[in-house]
């Protein structure tokens, strides 16, 4: 009995051994493309998404083709509550490490830095192979975007509009008919609405409670209030001498406008607390709750607020219209932002040897139809020429929408200083907001600041 | 019997000295002489993100004193240090500890316990109950009490240097008063008994007890608390960062050990200017070091290190 016992347990050991080892017929071998992306708005999860669908895609055709071989993408989607400092951080001390990802979303504005840290490959050779029939639809300014000392670091992933978004149903309280309402956006883009004309209806809007605040913007460190700048003919960049500008007239008149929105003339349009870093309580809840006018926002807003459920889709087209920046003055010229986002190959992808295939994920990655899936569902706008056309897109009726405002767009500059640039004007116009800088002594200390912190890499200009 | 002193020898004592003392030696060198040591190195190069050792020698020093908020800053920090020192860590630690120690032995040691929690809760959590209630609500709870009280809601975040900082001292020192109550407690009840009575039978009144037998028997304790809190304090950032990160104007609340950080850690743009930030820790350090060797001196401290004049 006991000697059944012991074969039959060491023929099932035996057994169970042998049916543990796969019976393949071949190796397939594996890449992995390691992809790391960050919205922090949470509908753009396409931007790691579509590399998924890419991938998925290529296996198929490598299937079909009998190849032994197959992508596998491990990939990091970021949302808040973190934010850019911390992702851009962790992308740092990754590559410190050794452990960089392979492909790397970015803002445009980091070129300059990852480029000459050498943390990012150039691309002019790898988007040669595939310019005509892929990278030649790229909306031509997009390239200038990715650009940095006449090389291309990266392809755009996507751009946005920054619209001036307001409450219609406001309006109708304060006694605009639906003609006057419907043609606003028109009149900011002939330049007949300035930033004044804004303060005008706000504050009577305030005024006579029908809103707790006129116009709210980004609550912490941005780019988007730089578009108060543009409106009043600023500049940032001059390509030509490829320096950082401050335009001074330009500065002048906006710290004079918020100045004047916070404490001066239209006291109570903005509030002094409006830096608070609270994106809910300050940003989105005013806006979508009626409490405020005006909203200096992004396209990707309207996406954020339907799948946060602060709006629905009627409620949005019903009760909130959009426009470009208003130019500041007459003569000047409405505007409005785009801060193009990017997909980098770090240095330490092509020292792992998987830089062609990462590229390849890249291009299939930039088509109008998988695009498209990013495009649609996180507002944001068109990357390609030919994805107007898309049938997702096309139907999309805010994105037709907005399409006409990057005829007025304007990108921050590429340069690795920037970050000075942009930290001393918030750091100014809060200040301003918070009423501890007047607008003369504002202006002095932007001015100085600036020129402390980028000497000649400031250019002033009258 | 003889001493266990005498019956091992000098070697093998100094290996068991050794053995005790390496852990402990290890961690020190680990985490307190490497790291001051890289900053001090990383002090003379204008490190950013990139981590390359781009030497400029004094260059950010050169830099910091034509920084035109260092002053501001320091002089922030200078108030917020001694401030929350006087008013809490030392004073209102004094307070407590004397007064629970006069009340019945459970109440007090209920309430020193209530004073310990800011100290235990993770300072998000405690920021963030702080900002909860000091929102401008009326509604808010010090707005709540303030108009109960028939006073004005006050506008607690807003620009307004002295609420500002009366804040950020309240919110620190809530937290700082739990050690020196903790020191000055455990010194309180270490008097021996019959002082107290002896006062007591002289016809001594509490506060008369309180000032003339147990404040000068904590003249070493009030002396430790107050060196060893002016330095915690003056590396302190986080609590700062957490309610009004430096704000709520320009650099209203900041003060060097946050400015430290942010210029290092906390650009939006993702350009990090770390050689300037272990710069500005290294003057940090050697502050402190200063306020150590002054307080050395000026509270005679290493009379408290003399051997025992007693005999065992």
């Amino acid at each position: 009995m006991r000697k059944i016992l012991v074969v039959s347990l060491v023929a099932l050991l035996a057994l169970s051994i042998i049916i543990s080892f796969p019976i393949s017929a071949e190796e397939v071998k594996t890449i992995t493309i390691t992809v790391w992306t960050i919205g922090p708005d949470p509908p753009s999860e396409y931007r790691l998404e579509n590399f998924y669908i890419a991938a998925d895609m290529l296996n198929k055709y490598l299937e079909i083709l009998g190849a032994n071989i197959r992508v596998k993408i491990e990939g990091e989607f970021f949302v808040r509550p973190v934010e850019w400092e911390e992702y851009k951080k962790k992308f740092y001390l990754a590559y410190e490490a050794g452990k960089a990802p392979d492909i790397y979303l970015t803002g445009h504005e980091d070129v300059g830095f990852l480029a000459e840290e050498g943390m990012i490959i150039p691309l002019d050779e790898y988007i040669k192979k595939f310019w005509n029939t892929t990278y030649y639809d790229v909306i031509s300014t997009l390239w200038e975007a990715v650009k940095h000392k006449g090389r291309i670091w990266a392809v755009p992933q996507d751009t946005e509009a920054r619209p001036l978004y307001f409450r219609k149903d406001v309006l109708r309280e304060l006694g605009w008919s639906e003609e006057e309402i419907e043609a606003l956006p028109e009149k900011i883009e002939r330049g007949e609405f300035t930033l004044y004309d804004l303060l005008k209806v706000a504050k009577e809007a305030v005024d006579k409670g029908l809103v707790k605040r006129g116009l709210v913007h980004r609550v912490k460190e941005g780019w988007d209030y730089l578009q108060f700048y543009l409106g009043f003919g600023g500049r940032l960049w001059d390509p030509e001498e490829g320096k950082m500008v401050f335009s001074q007239e330009a500065w002048k008149k906006t710290l004079k406008w918020f100045y004047d929105a916070v404490w001066g003339e239209y006291k109570g349009v903005i509030w002094p607390g409006q830096f608070s870093k609270d994106w809910d309580k300050d940003f989105h809840l005013p806006i979508t709750k009626g409490e405020a006018l005006f909203c200096s926002g992004g396209t990707w807003h309207k996406a954020e607020w339907i799948k946060k459920g602060l709006l629905t889709e009627e409620e949005f087209w019903n009760n909130i219209g959009f426009a470009l920046h208003p130019a500041g003055e007459p003569g000047k010229k409405p505007v409005t932002l785009s801060h193009p986002l990017i997909y980098t190959i770090t240095s330490q992808a092509k020292e792992r040897g998987v830089d062609e295939i990462a590229f390849l994920l890249i291009t299939l990655v930039t088509d109008p139809h998988i695009n498209s899936y990013h495009a649609v569902a996180s507002a944001h706008l068109a990357i390609l020429n030919s994805q107007i056309l898309d049938s997702r897109y096309v139907q999309d009726p805010f994105l037709r929408d907005v399409a006409y405002m990057l005829k007025y767009t304007t990108f921050i500059p590429n340069h690795p200083k920037w970050a000075d640039y942009s930290r001393i004007v918030f750091e100014t116009i809060r200040a301003v907001e918070t009423g501890e800088l007047g607008p003369e002594a504002a202006y002095e200390h932007l001015l100085e600041s600036l020129k402390e912190a980028l000497g000649d890499i400031l250019k002033i200009e009258p | 019997m003889p001493t266990l002193g005498f019956r091992y020898n000098t070697s093998r004592r100094k290996s068991y000295l050794a053995a005790f003392l390496v852990p402990s030696l290890a961690v020190i060198f680990m985490f307190f002489l490497v790291p001051v040591l890289l900053t001090l190195l990383i002090s003379l190069t204008k490190m950013r993100f990139s981590f390359r050792w781009e030497w400029v020698y004094l260059g950010n020093y050169v830099k910091m004193m034509h920084d035109r908020w260092t002053p501001k800053i320091l002089s922030n920090t200078l108030l917020y240090v001694f401030s929350t020192l006087t008013l809490f860590n030392v004073g209102t630690g004094l307070l407590i500890s004397i007064i629970t120690n006069h009340i019945n032995e459970k109440v007090g040691a209920a309430f020193r316990a209530i004073w310990l929690l800011p100290r235990i809760t993770p300072s998000t959590v405690y920021a963030l109950m702080w900002l909860w209630a000091i929102r401008e609500e009326p509604s808010a709870l010090f707005n709540w009490i303030l108009t109960s009280l028939g006073f004005e809601p006050i506008k607690w975040l807003w620009y307004n240097p002295p609420i500002n900082w009366l804040v950020i001292i309240a919110v620190n020192g809530f937290v700082g008063a739990s050690f020196g109550m903790i020191i000055f407690t455990a010194a309180l009840k270490s008097i021996p008994e019959d002082y107290i009575r002896a006062a007591k039978v002289d016809g001594a009144s509490t506060w008369q007890v309180v000032r003339h037998v147990e404040l000068p028997l904590m003249k070493w304790p009030i002396m430790f608390v107050t060196a060893y809190q002016t330095l915690s304090l003056l590396t302190s950032y986080e609590y700062i960062l957490l309610v009004t990160d430096g704000g709520p104007g320009l650099y209203t609340t900041e003060v060097w050990a946050l400015y430290s950080y942010h210029r290092a850690f906390s650009q939006y743009a993702g350009g990090g200017e770390l050689g300037y930030g272990a710069a500005l820790s290294t003057i940090l350090v050697i502050i402190g070091l200063i306020m150590s060797v002054i307080y050395w001196k000026v509270f005679r401290l290493e009379e408290l290190m003399v051997e025992p004049k007693i005999e065992d």
